[in-house]
C-alpha cells in the first residue's frame, strides 16, 4: 500500500509555510510547485478510478490512461492562472514549468516509496528523465500558448492540438520506461535529448522575457 | 509484419516532412511552415506510439485512443496551416456545392459507427469536414492565388487516402500486401512528402 496522500501532506507542509512567508514571484513559484504536486496526486486518483471502471490492468493504465489524465491535470492550474490573472509571457512560462517540476518531483517521490532508493545510477537517470519529460511537455504547451497564435479561438484550437502532442510524447515515454534494459534507458534519454535540442532552438522558439 | 513495415514507411515520410517544414519555418519565419511541422510531427508521434505497442506487446492500443488523438491533432494543425495560407476571408460567400462535404462525412461517420466508438468517429467526422471544406473552398475560390492550388489538392488527396483506408479497414482482408488498406495508407504516407513542395509553392513563391 502506497499512502500517497500522506506523502503529499508531508511534502506540502514546508512548502505551504514557504508560501506564507514568501512574497511576490517566489511565492507564486512555490504555489505552482504545490499545484503541480496536487495535480499529480489527483491524476493518480483519476487514473486509478478510470482503470478500475474500464477493467484495465495497472500496466495498461500506466501506458494508455495516465498520459492522458496527467497532461490534462497539469494544464488546469496554468489555465486557471491564465484565465483569471491574465499574466505576461514570462509569468506564464514560469507557471507552466513550476507546475511540471512539482508534478515530476511528487511522481519521483512516489516512485522511490514504491521501488526503494538503492540504485543511485538508475535513480539519477530516472530522476533527470522524468523531470525532463514533464518539462518538455510543459514547454510544448507554453510555446503554443505564447508564440504560435494571436487570436483566441486559434490559440484554443492550437492548445488542444499541442496537448495531444504532449500526451502522445508522454505515452511514448511511459511505454519505453515500462520496459527493462536498453529500451528503458532510451526512454529516459529521449526527454534529455529533447531538452538539449530545445536549447539549440530556444532563442527562436521562446518569446523574449521583456515582452 | 506488413503493418509494421507500412507504419515504418509512414514514420519515415512524416519525419522527413517535419524536418523540412521546421527548417523552412526557421528560415522564413512563416507560421504556415511551423503548422506543417507540427502536423507531420504529431502524426509521427502517433505512429511511434502505435509502432511501439505493436512491436513490444504484439497488439494495438485498445483502452484509450492516444494515437488517434495525435492523428486528429494532425488534422487540426493542417487546418490551422490552411488558415495561415488563406488568411481572413468573408464568411458570406459560401458555395452551395460545399454542403456535399458534411453530407459525405456524416454519412461515412454513421457507416463507421458500426465498428468504431462514437466519440472517435464524431471527432474524425467534424475535423475531416472542416479540413476538406477549407481545402475544397480554397480550390474553388475565384480570386485565389493559383500557386496555392497544389496545397489544397495535396490535402484533398490526403483526406481521400484516409477515407479510402478507413473504409477498407471495415472489411479487413488480413495482414497481406494484397489488402488495399495498406496501399491507401502508403498513399497517405507519401502525401506527407508532397506537402512541403506544395506549401513552398503556396507561401514562398
Amino acid at each position: 500500500m502506497n499512502y500517497i496522500e500522506n506523502i503529499f501532506v508531508c511534502l506540502m507542509a514546508p512548502l505551504l509555510i514557504a508560501v506564507i512567508c514568501m512574497r511576490g514571484r517566489g511565492r507564486r513559484m512555490m504555489l505552482f510547485l504545490l499545484s503541480g504536486m496536487a495535480a499529480c496526486l489527483l491524476s493518480s486518483y483519476i487514473s486509478t478510478f478510470i482503470a478500475s471502471a474500464w477493467g484495465a490492468s495497472l500496466q495498461t493504465a500506466s501506458l494508455e490512461i495516465s498520459p492522458l489524465v496527467e497532461e490534462i491535470m497539469k494544464l488546469f492550474p496554468v489555465q486557471f492562472y491564465l484565465l483569471i490573472f491574465e499574466p505576461g509571457k514570462e509569468e506564464t512560462t514560469d507557471a507552466c514549468l513550476m507546475t511540471a517540476i512539482g508534478f515530476a518531483t511528487f511522481e519521483n517521490v512516489c516512485f522511490l516509496m514504491r521501488n526503494g532508493a538503492d540504485h543511485l545510477l538508475y535513480l539519477t537517470i530516472r530522476g533527470f528523465g522524468t523531470g525532463a519529460m514533464h518539462v518538455v511537455c510543459a514547454y510544448i504547451i507554453v510555446i503554443g500558448i505564447l508564440r504560435l497564435w494571436d487570436r483566441d479561438w486559434l490559440r484554443s484550437a492550437g492548445t488542444v492540438a499541442l496537448l495531444a502532442i504532449a500526451i502522445t510524447y508522454h505515452g511514448i515515454y511511459n511505454i519505453l520506461v515500462s520496459q527493462t534494459g536498453v529500451a528503458a534507458y532510451i526512454g529516459y534519454l529521449i526527454p534529455l535529448f529533447t531538452v538539449g535540442l530545445s536549447f539549440v532552438f530556444r532563442k527562436k522558439l521562446l518569446p523574449k522575457s521583456t515582452e | 509484419m506488413i503493418e509494421i513495415i507500412e507504419n515504418g514507411i509512414q514514420m519515415v515520410t512524416t519525419v522527413v516532412c517535419t524536418v523540412i517544414a521546421f527548417h523552412r519555418g526557421l528560415k522564413s519565419h512563416k507560421r504556415a511552415w511551423f503548422m506543417l511541422a507540427l502536423a507531420s510531427g504529431v502524426y509521427f508521434l502517433g505512429d511511434v506510439y502505435w509502432q511501439l505497442f505493436l512491436v513490444i506487446y504484439g497488439e494495438t492500443p485498445h483502452i484509450s485512443d492516444i494515437p488517434y488523438l495525435s492523428w486528429y491533432a494532425g488534422y487540426l494543425f493542417l487546418m490551422l496551416m490552411m488558415f495561415e495560407i488563406r488568411g481572413e476571408r468573408p464568411s458570406k460567400k459560401r458555395r452551395r456545392i460545399l454542403w456535399i462535404i458534411p453530407l459525405f462525412t456524416v454519412g461515412m461517420c454513421i457507416f463507421y459507427l458500426q465498428w468504431g466508438d462514437w466519440v472517435s468517429n464524431i471527432a474524425a467526422a467534424i475535423l475531416m469536414s472542416m479540413l476538406i471544406g477549407h481545402a475544397a473552398g480554397g480550390l474553388l475560390a475565384p480570386r485565389e492565388n493559383p500557386q496555392k492550388k497544389w496545397i489544397y489538392i495535396s490535402i484533398l488527396l490526403f483526406c481521400a487516402a484516409e477515407y479510402a483506408a478507413w473504409t477498407i479497414s471495415c472489411f479487413w482482408m488480413g495482414d497481406t500486401i494484397l489488402n488495399p488498406y495498406f496501399w491507401f495508407d502508403t498513399l497517405l504516407s507519401l502525401s506527407f512528402l508532397l506537402f512541403p513542395w506544395a506549401l513552398r509553392k503556396a507561401v514562398d513563391e
